[in-house]
């Protein structure tokens, strides 16, 4: 039996997630009360009995390298195939940094040369969702594939942040355009699942490589091309639950949408766990007085206080007195006796005073330095912040990473206001 | 650096547990809603940077097996040092099950040789505290005494649970009275020695049984150096129900008085990955303790839930501890109870009914009710307290749906049900 190799694309900037992505990328934003994005798609990946993966890093890994460390928690700590994390080095021929994802995979062929593997499956880091990659692997030999691309159908008001696919009955690809601005016949949305014949992978990377006017993308030049050529390219119908959380107002409702009692995923399925690097810490602990309802709570919490429609992270500790409401609050986030928190993302090892008002009043004026990504009354707090008691936080309103009480100047923070640290990158 | 081997006396079967430690040590048994006992003994070592470890198993041993494996949780992993479970083993001239601590410690005595310690740590793994070893290792030599104890004040009215050890103002211990009612003891044995390993060596030739009364107590008596060192943290023996549900109902206090919360001292353990604890609209949880995978519907009130139990809207779980994987189905109320893993409790069932009170031959029960493994409690049926239902319990368990107080049915096995 030949092996079976996997390429995770986690370079994700992630810019439209703001401040959550602003010290990390995409795939290691933490989602779901305790896991990273990049952890669906490893976990599918030895769910799928596919254990030599090589992980392309290049925006701020060093949380990813944290995480994924010697890959012990998806028993990926191999002899042999394992997890290998690739990030861009200078080299003589070609250039350093990736381009494009079709040039990070250019640039990392040398990996695939003594790997007896005849398909290639590329994954992204950043999606949300469970599926079996054996299943894609069989519809791909069963139509002798050179390409296979898993898509999903996304609503139509959706279809202008996708690659849509147009196809024949069969599945064959016949029509391709990368975030189409005008009218469109499909809805099938690429997920960025690729599985490629292994030759014919090497053959149209070389090609595109010599072209200078290529993006060297796989969404953007060569799926096009290949579709205009005619090629054997073909499109697998994924039916479950898929999820890009792009924006923060998608991975606000996303990470909410775990909350319910139809949650999207089934996180319990004790034949498909997720699994992800976590501490040791004891269980939740819920003190007199508390009331948590509608809620994901990690272990190593402790709640004295209300706890409505939210997310807690492990280590968060909810004071007696403080309300925290449809939010997502990160490890190890303090929240002081009497705080109010409603419809706030707040990141990990923040302090809030207490008395803190986080999320107050109706005035719905747009972020001043981020309007396009927060305008929808959501609170973004960064990693490490520190909020004096009693102050007030508008809507829309940005608190940046690693700010301290003396950097808020008044005791409160308009509506779509923004407190930056001397740490900022803004 | 000090060549210190830990040797974890795990062996017992913790005969006043019932059905608990019925097909496991109780070293294995789960605690405080994710751990195992042993995890406390063996986050000590690993905290103490102590990387070579025995742990001498006899009773249920695959328990402590599956559990410790290469003992990675612990750090214990190691090329050099590592935990190692040493069970009694036949030889072509002898039968070995071990017949008592010392005697454990005997039968290994060439494992033990091998590693050339010069100190041997003895623990139990039954107990649960935090406990720093270095400063106990560093007071021994410090002292030159030939063997150092730990003990720990306890109330009078409690003597009777302990080995009582009896010290002079030089905490030099002068007597270890076992369980006595009355003792001029003020203090616990907590089952943790430091021995020399040349001396207890020569002490072993004699082939003792009991470490406390045929090692212990005969070196005191002939005016050996026995120190006692005085631990004043938190620690309990839960080797009996009573003790046990009164440990892990602790954890719910206002102030607990084990600290698990603690980064710098974190109780390590083997995990299963479990989602975060889900609790839905009608959930209410007061002062409890729920670890991940759980999902809550119903009301939980001063319990402790372990991984993966499920609670249904309606249902009710009070001063209760419920190991993993156990449902309570719709309406059913659980109160005063310790319902082992994979237990149903079927709609508007109640397990924990009355005041408690029994025969008197059943006060190992302290009044609880105990449900053993992969039981079934009938939809609509009463369990009334104190009883016990062993591993296997089916509905042919209640008259009538009811379960009387003062009932224990004994264990089942699986395999006896199955349809030929």
């Amino acid at each position: 039996m030949s092996g079976r190799y996997a390429f995770v694309l986690a370079g994700g900037v992630g810019s439209r997630l703001c401040l959550l992505s602003e010290r990390r990328a995409k795939p290691a934003v933490p989602f779901g009360g305790k896991y990273r994005i990049i952890d669906f798609a490893l976990s599918n990946c030895v769910n799928s009995d596919i254990y030599d993966i090589g992980v392309l890093t290049q925006y701020r890994p060093t949380s990813l390298n944290q995480h994924i460390g010697t890959g012990r928690p998806w028993d990926l700590d191999r002899t042999r195939g394992g997890i290998q994390l690739l990030q861009p080095a200078p080299s003589v021929s070609a250039s350093d940094w990736y381009q494009g994802t079709a040039d990070a995979i250019y640039q990392n062929l040398v990996h695939l040369k003594r790997r007896r593997v005849d398909e290639v499956l590329i994954l992204s880091g950043d999606h949300v969702y469970k599926m079996d990659y054996n299943v894609l692997y069989a519809f791909h030999r069963a139509n002798r594939a050179l390409l296979t691309v898993a898509v999903t159908e996304v609503p139509q008001e959706d279809v202008s942040q996708f690659g849509i696919l147009e196809t024949e009955p069969n599945g064959r690809i016949v029509g391709f355009k990368e975030k189409p601005t005008g009218p469109v016949t499909s809805r099938k949305a690429s997920m960025g699942v690729y599985l490629f014949d292994r030759e014919a992978l090497i053959r149209w990377l070389v090609e595109d490589a010599a072209m200078s006017a290529s993006s060297h993308d796989f969404g953007k030049d060569i799926i096009p091309r290949l579709v205009a050529r005619g090629e054997g390219v073909f499109a697998y119908q994924f039916p479950d639950y898929w999820q890009d959380v792009g924006t923060l107002d998608s991975y606000y409702q996303s990470n909410l949408a775990f909350c319910s009692g139809q949650p999207p995923l089934d996180l319990h399925d004790p034949s498909w766990v997720i699994h992800t690097q976590s501490a040791d810490r004891p269980p939740v602990r819920i003190e007199p007085g508390a009331n948590v309802r509608h809620s994901m709570v990690a272990n190593g919490c402790c709640v004295a206080g209300e706890v409505y429609n939210s997310v807690l992270f492990p280590g968060v500790s909810v004071a007696s007195g403080a309300v925290v409401r449809d939010s997502i609050v990160m490890h190890d986030t303090v929240i002081g006796a009497g705080s109010v928190l409603d419809r706030a993302i707040v990141d990990k090892g923040v302090v809030i005073g207490r008395g803190a008002h986080v999320g107050h009043g109706e005035d719905m004026a747009p972020n001043r330095a981020c309007p396009d990504h927060l305008s929808n009354g959501l609170v973004v707090i960064g990693h490490g912040a520190r909020l004096p008691d009693g102050i007030t936080i508008g809507r829309n309103a940005r608190v940046g990473a690693s700010v301290v009480e003396q950097d808020f100047h008044a005791p409160v923070v308009p509506a779509g206001g923004v407190v930056d640290g001397p740490e900022s990158m803004h | 650096m000090r060549r210190v081997l830990a040797l974890v006396l795990s062996g017992g079967g913790g005969e006043r547990l019932g059905v608990l430690s019925a097909e496991r040590a109780v070293s294995a048994l789960p605690f405080g809603g994710k751990y195992r006992v042993i995890d406390f003994a063996l986050s000590n070592c690993c905290h103490s940077h102590l990387g070579l470890v025995g742990v001498l198993a006899q009773h249920a041993p695959a328990s402590l097996n599956d559990h410790i494996g290469a003992g990675r949780p612990w750090d214990l992993d190691r090329r050099s040092g590592g935990v190692y479970i040493l069970q009694p083993y036949q030889t072509r001239s002898h039968t070995g099950w071990y017949r008592g601590t010392a005697d454990a410690i005997t039968q290994n005595k060439d494992w033990i040789e091998e590693r050339q310690p010069r100190l041997v740590l003895v623990l139990s793994g039954d107990h649960v505290y935090r406990m720093d070893y270095r400063i106990m290792l560093d007071e021994h030599d410090r002292s030159g005494a030939r063997v150092t104890m730990a003990v720990t004040p306890v109330p009078a009215s409690e003597t009777t649970r302990f080995g009582m050890v009896t010290m002079d103002s030089a905490c030099r211990v002068v007597a270890i009275d076992e369980k006595p009612a009355m003792t001029k003891g003020t203090h616990a044995n907590m089952g943790v020695y430091v021995f020399e390993w040349e001396l207890l060596r020569e002490m072993l030739r004699s082939r003792p049984v009991d470490l406390v009364l045929d090692v212990l107590r005969p070196m005191i008596e002939a005016g050996e150096k026995v120190q006692a060192h005085e631990f004043s943290g938190y620690w309990e023996d839960v080797g009996t129900i009573a003790s046990y549900y009164r440990a892990n109902l602790d954890l719910v206090q206002a102030k607990p008085r084990l600290e698990l919360h603690d980064t710098r001292w974190p109780i390590l353990t083997r995990d299963e990955e479990r989602p975060p604890v889900l609790l839905a609209d009608h959930a209410h949880v007061e002062d409890s303790m729920l670890a991940n995978g759980c999902r809550i519907a119903g009301t939980v009130r001063r319990s402790i839930l372990f991984p993966g139990v499920r609670v249904a809207q309606g249902a009710e779980v009070t001063d209760s501890v419920v190991m993993a994987d156990t449902t309570i189905e719709t309406g059913a109320r659980v109160s005063h109870a310790i319902l082992d893993k994979y237990v149903r409790v079927g709609e508007n069932a109640s397990v924990g009914e009355g005041d408690g009170s029994g025969p008197r031959e059943l006060d190992w029960l302290a009044g609880l009710a105990l449900v053993g493994k992969d039981s079934w409690i009938p939809p609509g049926g009463r369990m009334r307290r104190p009883s016990a239902i062993g591993i296997g319990g089916r509905f042919e368990d209640f008259v009538d749906g009811v379960l009387p107080p003062g009932t224990v049915v004994p264990s089942r096995r699986w395999f006896e049900e199955l349809p030929r």
